[in-house]
This record gives structure tokens, C-alpha cells and sequence, in this order.
């Protein structure tokens, strides 16, 4: 066979590749209950309590308040009474301007809207981006003055633990991906995403538990990773496509995978059925829920295995071998490409786990793990490129330092100062903390 | 189905202000990534430079139209500064990761509740485009041209100024190129250590080049704000980076007709499957064997679906795009 006949039956090969992956996606079609009733015209008044626990803002459903939508002529449209969720769904015969009016004699006592809530919202028409159109009211009281600064302290660690172990979580595979293969997988936050979806899928659309779900949607999500190498980036390194173009090739990726899940899914974010309605206990300063309390330990534990099974199993330290170097490694007689796979496998396995986690501690959405992309980057960068336990402890600073520093800056921009961090991290010390000191320019 | 009509929005996408606002920021990114190797991922920051700085002048300023271009040079050198002295001695997947994350920053800060008052959050900016209104010949309440290129005076305008920007700086990048500046950034591309054996200063060179790529991207926002007639934080995601990347790469990196004949295929080949799903899908969702594949609703995602898949093929396949040449794309991180 000459040069270009290899080639050709090669690219023939990937472009194969790319209808199975897009062929596969489709598959994964959810026959969505939800946007089937968005179809019609509708506005969705939620009412929320944003009760305040020591500066925790847990949002508990309010039912039973009756709301009502009205045109701009008066003219009565539809009411509605909230249901558990706190929402209730007014059909509106068109995208129009309509006023929103919640009757504050029907809230549950001892329940109040958040100062400077109004009760009566206008709807412009050109606020409907989608069929639907959703108003928010919030009840009970904010502002954390009751709090004191040291107990604002210790509920912001208690969170920051949290969200610092989930994004660890999520960030071993990325570091583990780029330490083996070089590719810095701008597609990972949809590992994620995948994971907070299929559990949705399984939980809310199939009525299956959590507890049952969970193993399979963390193996769907090895399953993804090992698709993703498999189908597109082993190929991508057979055919010798740089780094860089590999990089643009997972951004691809990542757009067309996002859309996807929009498209599945839709653009609003839904809490999972499990596990919703949680009552946050008090423990000294600081309250968190039972739910949040076990995902925290069990995350723990995951990310104490991980690391265990680095340090002493065959493999892991075959993982760290090709991290370090890999044909140095491939030279011992590592087999570097089931490594790989083992790494890509794992590292899907653990994303879904943490979009997992990440959906039962907010709420899933097409974009929840694009969100989280970033703040994984800043960790895996702080805690050294391509080492894994550097990504276990820079995901962790990350999510705690996000949380410590909403106390200091609006909630908005909470992310801020950890990009920040991103960027003084790499002037002063650009192979992060357990990076080792080499050239990385 | 409206063939005629689909075609008609086809052809004017071509030569429309979204392929003149487009082929400016490629323009930018191409000097950046295509003749300098820097994967700059954060174009729409400097784009809303641009787009910031003119929305500022007569809202917040009360100064003229004209000083909008200085206050977006200044933003476009510090943001510039801010994501170059960190990472440009670093691998190219550093300046990735902190271009985005500044960008997100950027945008995270100008839609913010707090500073409202600077930017005005997620409503962004309105009621500045009023000199450059006054400056333009045309009558703004007729219509000018005929079918498919119709438009009203003021886009007219925004098209003529934009499209004047985009000869203007190819031209000018085309001779840049050809100057020793451009044969020094060309081989930083290639090899930054034997530029620095020869004694050249590669971190300042890249610099320079990744400013002077943010200024064109910052032209680049000022034309879609002066069209738009406001500034909306939401315009400058960074998915508009990435759809900037997409039409470079498929015009061809590297290559000044590139940067200008991608943006317009970009838009032609956009338009055309948008309005041909939406044709499709106008009265009943498009089914297969009576299964419903694509709603009214869902046409965007799947659109943008397509964008991805295009530039994953096109990275795979033809990484030089249309008129690119192979050994220019090929960039290696490590």
C-alpha cells in the first residue's frame, strides 16, 4: 500500500469515527417530558425561600401562594397556586406583555418576601427567549448581619470544602489526561455535564433511585471518556496531529457536545428528584444538610482511593510513570495506550461522579459543567500541570478559596479571585505547587 | 419552503455586518494565532474593549465618539499586559487557559450587579451611537440597494464603515507581514529558540503581536456595538472566540484572504442552515420515520451543534482550510 492509500483509508477511518460518535449522541436522545409542555406559551412563577442559615443561602420551595397573571389591560390571563416545587406553570396564549401579581395575604405564615421584592413583575414581550418565561419571587430574609463574622467564616469553609472537593474530583482526570497525553481536554466540563444529565435522566425521567443510578451513570461516564480517546483524540495521536490542533479539535468538542445537551435537555436548569428536599442541621457555627454532609465524606474517600491507587497499585504508578515521561515509560515496557485508555476511562468516570454530586448539590443544567471548566483549570494549573495530586489539592484550594472569597466580594464574582489566583500562581510559580520544576516555556 | 428567500439571506450573509464585525476580530486572532502561534482564546475580551469603551464615552465620559477609540486602546493594552506577562514565556495551552479565564472575568465584571453603574450590568449600554448616526451621508429612514442587498441608511453606514476596516487592516497586515516584523513573528511560529539564539527579544515580539491583534478584535466590538446600537455583556462569551476560531481556520490560517473569506463562508453557510431549518421546521418539527429529530425550538442548538462538528472536521481534515497552506498549521505545544 503507498503513502497516500494509507492516509486515505485512515482518514477514512476517523471520519467513520466522528458518524459513530455523533450517531452514539443522538442515541443517548432523552425523550424529554419537560420541553414537550414548553411548547405552549407560559410563564412560570417560582417562589422560593431564601431562608439564611448563618450566611447559607438554602432555597426551600414556598406552596400554597397564589399568583396571577394579568394582561396589560387588566384583563385577567390565568392564576395558578404553587405546587412542592414552588412553582406554578400559567399557560399564556402568546408572548406578550403581560404583569405578574403574587398575592402576599396567601403566603404560609411566618414567611415574608425579601425586602425590596416586588409583587408585581411586568413581562416584557421581548423577555420570553424561549417559550417560556420564568419569574422568581423570594421570600424570607437575607443579609447575614446575624451572623457573626467567625461563624460566617466556618459556614464558608464548610461549602468551600464541598465545592473544592467536587471540582478535585472533576479535575484528576483532566490533569491525569494532560500529564499522559498532552492534550489539555477543553471538552472535560461536558464530562460533567453528561454526568449530571444521565443522572437526571435515570432519577427523574425513569424514576429510578439515585442510589441504584449512581454506579451506572459514573461507568456511562468512563464509558464517554473512553469513547472521547477512542473515537477522536487516540486517532488524532495515531495520525500525529499536534497539540495545539488537538486542543481546537476539544473545543469542537466541547460546542458541539454543550448544544447537544441543549438541545436534549433544554436551556433551564432541574433539580433531581432524590434527595431535593433536605433540612439543613446545625453543627456548632456552621449548618449543612445531611445530603450535602454525605457527598462531602464520600468525595473524601474518592479522593483519598484515587490517590491511594496512584501511590501503590500497579497501575497507578504505571499512570505516574507516563505522566512524567512517557517514552520513557513506553521504553520499560509500560504499554502507554491502555494506560491512557485506563486514564481517560477513570477520569470520565470521576467527572460524572463530580457533575453527579454537582447536580444534587445545585440543580442540573446544559451548562454545569462548562461553568465548572474554568475553576478546574485554575486548580490543575495551581496544583501542577499533569500531576495528579497536584490537581487533587489545587481543585480543593480552589473551591475553598471561591467560597472564602464571597465573603469578601459580590457573590456574582465570586469566581474572580480564583482566576486571579490562576494568573499569579503562573507568574510567580508557573509549575504550580507539586508541579516539578522544569522548563514549561 | 421559501427557496428564493433562504438564498437571498444567504448571498447578503456573505457580505453582511456580522461577516464584517467577524472578519475583523479573525483578522486580529490571525496575526495573534496564525502568524505568531498564540493561542489566544480571549478575543471577545478584547472585542468588548472595544465595545466598552465606546459605550462609556457619552453615557459615563460625556466625551465625544472619537475618545471611545483611545479609552478602548487603553483597556486593550492592559487587558493585553494583564494576560501576556503572565503566560507568553510559557507553553502555548497557558496563554489558552488564562486568555478564557480572563475573558469569563471580564465578562463576569461588566454584567455584574456592583458595577452597574460603570457598565450597566445585563442590560450593558444603549444611547451612544448618536455621533457616529450624525456622521453618516445617508438618509437613515430609507432603504437603499435592491433585494437581497437592501438595507436601511444606517446599516448602510455601519457596513461601508465596517468593510473599510477590513481593507484597512488586511492591507495592513498583509504589508506587516512582509516586514521584518513579520518574517521575526513568523519564525517565532516556527522555532522561538532560534529567534533567540539570533538575539531577538521573542516575549516582547509576542507582545507586541498579541496587542496589535487585540486592537484590530477591538474594532472589531465597536463595529457590532455601533450596529447593535447598545453594548450587551452577553455578546462577548467566550463561545465567540471560538466561532471567531472556527471561520479563521476554515478561510486558513495564517493567510490574510483567510481571515477575511472565512468570516463571510461562516455566515453564509450559518445563515443558510438556520433559515433552512427554520424553514423546515416552521409548521411541524422535522420527524424521521415519524420520530421528531428537530423542534422549532431547537434549531439554534442544533446549529451551533454543527459549528462544533465543523471545526472538529475541519482540524482533523483540512486544518489549512480553504486557502491556508499545511506547513503553516503546523503548531505543536510541546
Amino acid at each position: 500500500m503507498t503513502d497516500t492509500d494509507n492516509s486515505k483509508s485512515r482518514s477514512f477511518g476517523v471520519g467513520r469515527a466522528f458518524a459513530v460518535l455523533l450517531a452514539a449522541l443522538f442515541m443517548f436522545s432523552v425523550p424529554d417530558v419537560a420541553q414537550a409542555a414548553d411548547a405552549e406559551n407560559s410563564i412560570i412563577v417560582s417562589v422560593q425561600n431564601q431562608a439564611n442559615n448563618n450566611g447559607v443561602s438554602e432555597k426551600k420551595p414556598v406552596a400554597g401562594v397564589k399568583v396571577s397573571v394579568t394582561g396589560l389591560s387588566g384583563i385577567a390571563v390565568g392564576d395558578g397556586v404553587t405546587d412542592s416545587s414552588g412553582t406554578a406553570t400559567i399557560p399564556v396564549p402568546a408572548k406578550d406583555d403581560y404583569v405578574v401579581t403574587l398575592d402576599v395575604a396567601s403566603l404560609p405564615s411566618g414567611v415574608t418576601l425579601v425586602e425590596g421584592t416586588k409583587t408585581v413583575v411586568n413581562i416584557v414581550k421581548d423577555a420570553f427567549t424561549t417559550n417560556t418565561k420564568r419569574v422568581t419571587f423570594f421570600a424570607g430574609s437575607t443579609g447575614e448581619s446575624g451572623a457573626s463574622l467567625f461563624d460566617r467564616i466556618a459556614q464558608r469553609l464548610v461549602d468551600g470544602v464541598r465545592l473544592g472537593l467536587i471540582i478535585a474530583i472533576c479535575s484528576v482526570g483532566l490533569s491525569l489526561i494532560f500529564g499522559t497525553t498532552g492534550l489539555t481536554n477543553f471538552a472535560h466540563g461536558e464530562m460533567v455535564t453528561f454526568g449530571g444529565l444521565i443522572a437526571f435522566w435515570f432519577n427523574v425521567l425513569l424514576g429510578i433511585p439515585l442510589l441504584i443510578a449512581a454506579p451506572v451513570v459514573i461507568a456511562l461516564g468512563g464509558v464517554l471518556g473512553l469513547a472521547m480517546n477512542g473515537i477522536i483524540f487516540a486517532k488524532l495521536r495515531k495520525r500525529g496531529i499536534g497539540l495545539i490542533s488537538q486542543l481546537v479539535v476539544s473545543v469542537g468538542l466541547s460546542i458541539m457536545l454543550r448544544n447537544m445537551f441543549l438541545y436534549q435537555f433544554g436551556g433551564r436548569t432541574r433539580p433531581l428528584d432524590d434527595f431535593s428536599l433536605q433540612v439543613a442541621k446545625s453543627f456548632g457555627p456552621v449548618s449543612i444538610t445531611m445530603r450535602d454532609l454525605s457527598t462531602t465524606i464520600i468525595s473524601l474517600i474518592v479522593l483519598l482511593s484515587v490517590a491511594a491507587y496512584l501511590q501503590k497499585s500497579r497501575t497507578g504508578k504505571a499512570i505516574r510513570a507516563v505522566s512524567d515521561n512517557p517514552s520513557l515509560a513506553s521504553s520499560t515496557g509500560i504499554d502507554t495506550q491502555k494506560i491512557i485508555r485506563v486514564v481517560w476511562f477513570a477520569g470520565g468516570a470521576l467527572a460524572a461522579m463530580g457533575g453527579l454530586f454537582r447536580g444534587l448539590d445545585e440543580q442540573v443544567g446544559f451548562e454545569m459543567g462548562s461553568g465548572l471548566i474554568f475553576l478546574m483549570f485554575a486548580g490543575i494549573t495551581l496544583g501542577g500541570l499533569g500531576s495528579a495530586y497536584g490537581a487533587l489539592v489545587g481543585g480543593f484550594l480552589v473551591g475553598l478559596l471561591v467560597e472564602l472569597a464571597s465573603l469578601v466580594v459580590p457573590a456574582e464574582l465570586k469566581n474572580a479571585p480564583a482566576l486571579l489566583i490562576l494568573i499569579i500562581v503562573l507568574v510567580v510559580r508557573p509549575q504550580g505547587i507539586l508541579g516539578r520544576k522544569q522548563r514549561v516555556g | 419552503m421559501d427557496i428564493i428567500k433562504i438564498l437571498e439571506n444567504t448571498v447578503a450573509a456573505f457580505f453582511g455586518i456580522d461577516a464584517a464585525y467577524f472578519a475583523l476580530a479573525a483578522i486580529g486572532l490571525n496575526i495573534q494565532f496564525g502568524y505568531t502561534g498564540l493561542l489566544n482564546f480571549g478575543q471577545s475580551a478584547f472585542m468588548a474593549c472595544g465595545a466598552y469603551g465606546l459605550g462609556m464615552t457619552s453615557q459615563y465620559f460625556g466625551v465625544g465618539m472619537w475618545w471611545g477609540i483611545l479609552i478602548g486602546l487603553a483597556l486593550v493594552i492592559i487587558l493585553g499586559l494583564l494576560v501576556g506577562i503572565p503566560t507568553l514565556r510559557l507553553r502555548a495551552d497557558y496563554l489558552a487557559i488564562v486568555t478564557i479565564a480572563t475573558a469569563e472575568i471580564v465578562r463576569l465584571v461588566v454584567r455584574s450587579v456592583r458595577f452597574k453603574q460603570y457598565f450597566g450590568g445585563s442590560d450593558g449600554i444603549n444611547s451612544f451611537s448618536t455621533s457616529f448616526r450624525d456622521l453618516s451621508p445617508f438618509d437613515p429612514g430609507a432603504q437603499y440597494g435592491i433585494r437581497p442587498f437592501q438595507y436601511s441608511g444606517y446599516s448602510l453606514w455601519t457596513m461601508i464603515v465596517g468593510w473599510s476596516l477590513v481593507i484597512f487592516f488586511s492591507v495592513l497586515v498583509y504589508m506587516l507581514m512582509k516586514s521584518p516584523w513579520g518574517r521575526v513573528v513568523k519564525a517565532i511560529r516556527e522555532d522561538e529558540d532560534a529567534v533567540r539564539s539570533l538575539g531577538k527579544n521573542v516575549y516582547s515580539y509576542k507582545m507586541q503581536s498579541l496587542i496589535i491583534g487585540g486592537v484590530v478584535g477591538m474594532f472589531s466590538g465597536m463595529i457590532f456595538a455601533l450596529d447593535r446600537g447598545s453594548v450587551q455583556p452577553d455578546n462577548y462569551s467566550r463561545d465567540v472566540t471560538f466561532y471567531v476560531l472556527t471561520a479563521l481556520v476554515l478561510g486558513g490560517v495564517a493567510k490574510v484572504r483567510g481571515s477575511v473569506v472565512g468570516p463571510m463562508m461562516f455566515w453564509g453557510i450559518y445563515v443558510f442552515s438556520d433559515n433552512f431549518l427554520r424553514e423546515l421546521t416552521k409548521d411541524k418539527p422535522f420527524d424521521i420515520f415519524g420520530i421528531g429529530i428537530i423542534q422549532k425550538s431547537q434549531v439554534g442548538p442544533v446549529n451551533y451543534m454543527l459549528i462544533g462538528l465543523g471545526l472538529m472536521l475541519l482540524m482533523t481534515f483540512r486544518p489549512q482550510g480553504v486557502f491556508g497552506s499545511k506547513e503553516e498549521m503546523a503548531l505543536d505545544g510541546r
